[in-house]
């Protein structure tokens, strides 16, 4: 049914440890800052009595199910639950945002409202689950691919805000946890739930790798600027990093030989600059070698035998160019 | 006068026309505001095992 129904149905499975083989990695997941709990406390919500069980949005729920381990019979049920709540109006809508710095997950979970609402008891949960785990499923002797599994349930937080065009936002960070998890299937989970009938008014879910820092529309594994709005992406010198966050425009500035990205004029009527190589672009050249100073702007335009690396032979080079006169 | 009877004649047929555009107008009005509404998401919570 998740196939069937790509985000406007989420899920995450939370394993009875008495059910799930001690072998397996995911028989109990972190539960704020400590390590298992979260099968007792998440069932607790709900008097879950045992396996397996399913509650839709609080609302609705299935007890039960049938011998080895065909779910089939189940879909009938489901199906029903899902249609009752799918589409029903909600004051909340919720954005998840964030950065990955190689296992550190930053994140943003942004809950907005389009209608007024009380507040009384109403939390937020932050969940990170990881998605499509293979896994032997003894009760169906098979392997099966288990769905956004619990793996860290960051917190429960309080929702403050009571009225149309507020929002709140919650931030925090985690690490993942690569010899347990998979990075490439992780997500951040959240949602607005009241903790008196522990009714779910909405749901979001984002898979860490498809954080959009900046809003622009392109996900940060291929947006060129991170943290800058540039949904055309313009890149004008082609070099990967777009113009909003590029400071060296190695296509008329900082080409090669202008270690200084210094300009001039030819005469008064001169209507484009061009640029200016001299001695004081090796001088610069010199420094940025001794101070391997890669972030700076000549450096591309230093790489004069075009190796990807700037040393002394690339300064060698440059003076010999410009006692050539090839400027 | 009579370029006033026509000009009245020729004005109000257009100016009944405007009933239909504004209720047109509301009734667009109406649809993007219900479609720009939050709709609900449906989660599941699976408490489920592997034996």
């Amino acid at each position: 049914m998740l196939d069937e129904f790509p985000g406007t149905l989420i899920s995450t499975e939370w394993h009875s440890p008495g059910y799930t083989p001690g072998d397996s990695d995911f028989e109990e997941c972190y539960y704020y800052d400590n390590f298992g709990g979260c099968y007792g406390a998440r069932g607790n919500l709900f008097n879950v009595g045992g396996i397996p069980h399913t509650e839709w949005n609080g609302e609705y729920d299935l007890t039960g199910g049938w011998a080895n381990g065909n779910w089939e019979p189940a879909y009938d049920y489901f199906i029903g639950f899902y249609n009752q709540l799918i589409g029903s109006e909600t004051p909340y809508d919720i954005v998840i945002n964030g950065f990955k710095d190689g296992l550190t997950v930053n994140y943003d979970i942004t809950v907005s409202m389009d209608d007024d609402h009380s507040s009384q008891n109403q939390k937020v949960e932050i969940i990170v689950v990881e998605d499509k785990i293979m896994s032997y499923w003894t009760g169906a002797s098979e392997y099966h691919n288990a769905r956004n599994v619990a793996r860290y349930w960051i917190s429960t937080e309080d929702l403050d805000i009571n009225s149309a065009g507020e929002s709140q936002t919650f931030s925090g960070s985690f690490e993942i946890d690569e010899e347990a998890w998979n990075p490439d299937s992780v997500k951040i989970i959240s949602m607005v739930q009241n903790y008196g009938n522990y009714h779910v008014h909405q749901v979001q879910e984002l898979n860490v790798n498809e954080f959009d820092t900046d809003q622009d529309g392109i996900m940060n594994n291929e947006d060129n600027c991170l943290s800058e709005y540039n949904p055309e992406q313009e890149d004008i010198d082609g070099d990967g990093m777009g113009d909003a966050c590029d400071p060296c425009d190695n296509a008329n500035i900082f080409v090669p030989g202008n270690v200084s990205g210094d300009l001039w004029y030819y005469d008064d009527t001169s209507l484009e600059p061009t640029v200016l190589v001299d001695v004081f672009d090796v001088l610069l050249l010199a420094e940025i070698v001794e101070l391997a100073d890669e972030e700076s702007c000549g450096y591309e335009a230093g790489d004069m035998t075009g190796e990807g690396d700037v040393n002394i032979i690339d300064v060698i080079a440059l003076a010999s160019f410009i006692m050539e006169g090839a400027f | 006068m009579n370029k006033i009877y026509y000009l009245l004649l020729i004005t109000l047929p257009f100016a009944q026309q405007l009933d239909p555009v504004d209720v047109a107008l509301d009734e667009l009005r109406t649809v993007v505001e219900t479609a720009s509404r939050s709709n609900q998401r449906v989660f599941v919570d699976d408490f489920t095992g592997l034996l």
